[in-house]
């Protein structure tokens, strides 16, 4: 068989705010945010077990994520962070799902957040033009 | 035949890399298929974070902004 670097890997997991927060409250899911941390100082989620990794930084510190819990990857519309969810799946890491839609989907949800919610509505990453519309993402 | 992948989500260094790996090809006289491999999760499949990516004959070697004149070469030369 042929060396190679290639390990083909399934769709990731996508997850909506809601299965997102109650695998948090219910099952002890570690939500990951990857955004920047002038993002976050900006707005953040509110909840319990929330980690910081910016994606700046993702590849050298990704192994600081436990492999033993259900990880939620979050970013602002859900497309860094899916970058990031494959990149632990290719790193071995079996219990990952992206947060579709990202903070922005949350904040449509209600869901808790620190900070200025209009934050995420303006943009807060390059692909904000990939924000998708209003209720597309229902769940 | 050397069997080339640049992965990249088409950005413009991501064409301005096949464009470079083709001309550098074509100077040289070697034989090079080349492909874009545009679709995220199949870019990850290789653990490129940063593009463009470049893969020859399935093994990963660069990432992340154009690569210069040189490393092409030697890479074709291999």
């Amino acid at each position: 068989m042929q060396d190679t670097d290639h390990h083909p890997l399934p769709d990731a997991k996508q997850y909506c705010p809601t299965l997102a927060l109650r695998k948090a409250n219910e099952e002890g899911a570690l939500l990951v945010d990857v955004r920047e941390r002038d993002e976050i100082e900006a707005l953040a989620l509110d909840v319990a077990g929330v980690i910081n990794i910016p994606m700046s930084e993702f590849e050298r510190r990704h192994a600081e994520l436990p492999r033993d819990r259900l990880l939620v990857l979050v970013c602002a519309v859900g497309e860094r962070s899916l970058k990031a969810t494959y990149l632990l799946m290719y790193r071995g890491y079996t219990q990952v799902a992206n947060l579709e839609g990202g903070l922005a989907q949350w904040v449509r949800k209600g869901f808790p957040v620190k900070g200025d919610s209009t934050a995420v509505a303006a943009g807060g990453c390059a692909c904000a033009k990939a924000i998708p519309a209003a209720g597309s993402g229902r769940c | 035949m050397k069997d080339i992948k640049v992965l990249g989500t088409g950005c413009a260094n991501c064409k301005a890399t096949i464009a470079l790996i083709e001309q550098v090809a074509k100077a040289r006289q070697v034989e090079v298929k080349v492909e874009k491999v545009e679709e995220l999760r199949e870019i990850m499949g290789y653990g490129v974070m940063s593009t463009p990516g470049v893969v020859i004959d399935g093994k990963v070697v660069h990432a992340g902004g154009i690569p210069g004149r040189d490393k092409i070469e030697q890479w074709l030369a291999a």
